[in-house]
């Protein structure tokens, strides 16, 4: 088994600072969801990760917790996460972002 | 190149990949795409075999994202890690034989300018410190002093990475690597004083631990050499092999390495300048005011 990131979206919403994105080596990986706070009465949307795409570098950890200080992202192993974002689930919209959150194992 | 050519083919939507659909529909192509959106846009560069956590890898999607029309833009590249990345992005790619794509990029630039005459095509080489200072350099100032209208980006992590760590001429002085086991011999090549004397009319040193200022440098460098001529960018981009960097460590380091000695510079022609904030309204070059007239 292997280590990707997993943010935790109450603490990201919070906040919005969208950091980690930026600073993420692979591209459309750290992805943004407008909604994804909200829907849980937190004031901004939410950073997430399609997994399938994260090579566990643990950069944007590092981002949140130095730069943004905001310690919402940890890293997990894979079989561990629960349910969380993968490429084939994700949709883009005007100026955001949608996954419906799967097994990363079990692909459903 | 051109908006068209990544559409789809009436009806073939259905059997592209989710990928190229998101491209297509969600991709920066025709737009006006900001760093600062990241996240809410399909980017065009894909999946890689680059090391996990790399800062060149990092470095090349920024800069991907900074492309001021990535729909006009073709990249030239040769062996080492950066090609592993560049080429997997949805804007062609040139693969040069090591050391040759500026050479390559000349010809191609050229090319393009007679056969699309005033519609504006940009070729961004982007290649490594070994492949650029050391194998390349011939061609490469060859290309500033002919003042052949490109951008020109060092991937400088000051080693042979893709081979496994040699010392490149852009290695520090001192520096052991696995295959300089005595530590090099003669310091850090000054390509920066090189390209400036050579005639480019833009240069820049940047660190990809601040990506709104890769996006700024990128943009201005690949708009001057549309028009003015060469422009040269030397990023630092650390090879966490090679260096025994912890991958959590990597933005770290960058930022310990731009203030001890990767000091974010900036070196502009008046030319240039003119250029920037008369057609895309560069407000920083425009003629400062003379001295306010007395009121009275
Ligand atoms: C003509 C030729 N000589 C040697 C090589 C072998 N080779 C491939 S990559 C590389 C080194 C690349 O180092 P650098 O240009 O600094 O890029 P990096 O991998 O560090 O990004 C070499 C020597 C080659 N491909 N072609
Ligand atoms: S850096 Fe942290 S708080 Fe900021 S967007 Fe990323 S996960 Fe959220
Ligand atoms: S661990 Fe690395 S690859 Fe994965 S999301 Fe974080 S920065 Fe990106
Ligand atoms: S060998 Fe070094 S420069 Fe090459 S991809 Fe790996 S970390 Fe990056």
């Amino acid at each position: 088994m292997y280590l990707v990131a997993n943010i935790d979206a109450g603490i990201c919403a919070a906040t919005s600072c969208k950091l980690c994105t930026q600073y993420c080596p692979e591209a459309n990986t750290i992805l943004y969801d407008n909604e994804m706070g909200r829907e849980q009465g937190l004031k901004y949307g939410s950073a997430y990760v399609a997994v399938d795409r994260c090579k566990g570098c643990a950069q944007c950890v590092w981002v949140c917790d130095n730069m943004a200080k905001h310690n919402a992202i940890k890293m997990e192993m894979i079989d561990q996460i629960g349910d969380t974002a993968l490429t084939e689930n994700v949709t883009y919209g005007e100026k955001t972002s949608r996954a419906v959150l799967a097994n990363p194992v079990r692909g459903q | 190149m051109s908006l068209d050519y990544v559409k789809f083919a009436p009806g073939f939507e259905k059997f592209m990949p989710k990928e190229y659909r998101d491209m297509v529909e969600h991709g920066p192509f025709g737009k006006k795409i900001t760093v600062s959106q990241v996240g809410t846009f399909k980017e065009i560069l894909e999946e890689h075999p680059m090391c996990a956590g790399c800062a060149m890898t990092l470095f090349i999607r920024l800069a991907m994202i900074a492309f001021p029309n990535p729909e006009d833009t073709i990249t030239v590249g040769t062996a080492g890690c950066g090609r592993l990345a560049i080429s997997q992005a949805a804007v062609p790619f040139v693969y040069g034989n090591y050391g040759d794509q500026n050479g390559v990029a000349s010809g191609l630039s050229r090319g393009l300018r007679l056969r699309f005459g005033d519609q504006p095509k940009d070729v961004v080489v982007m290649a490594g410190d070994g492949g650029m200072a050391d194998i390349g350099f011939a061609q490469t100032l060859h290309s500033w002093f002919r003042k052949e209208k490109f951008t020109t980006i060092m991937l400088d992590n000051e080693v042979y990475g893709n081979t496994g760590g040699q010392e490149s001429g852009m290695t520090n002085r001192n520096q052991v690597l696995k295959m300089a086991p005595l530590g090099k011999k003669f310091e850090k090549m000054d390509m920066l004083g090189m390209a400036k004397v050579a005639g480019c009319a833009y240069v820049a040193t940047v660190v990809p631990n601040n990506p709104r200022r890769v996006e700024s440098v990128i943009k201005k460098a690949v708009l001057v050499a549309r028009e003015i001529g060469p422009t040269y960018i030397q990023a630092y981009t650390s090879c966490n092999i090679e260096y025994a960097i912890p991958t959590d460590k990597v933005m770290e380091d960058a930022k310990t390495v731009e203030t001890d000695r990767y000091k974010f510079s900036e070196y502009i022609t008046d030319e240039a300048k003119e250029y920037l904030s008369q057609l895309y309204g560069y407000r920083e070059y425009l003629p400062k005011p003379a001295a306010k007239m007395e009121s009275k």
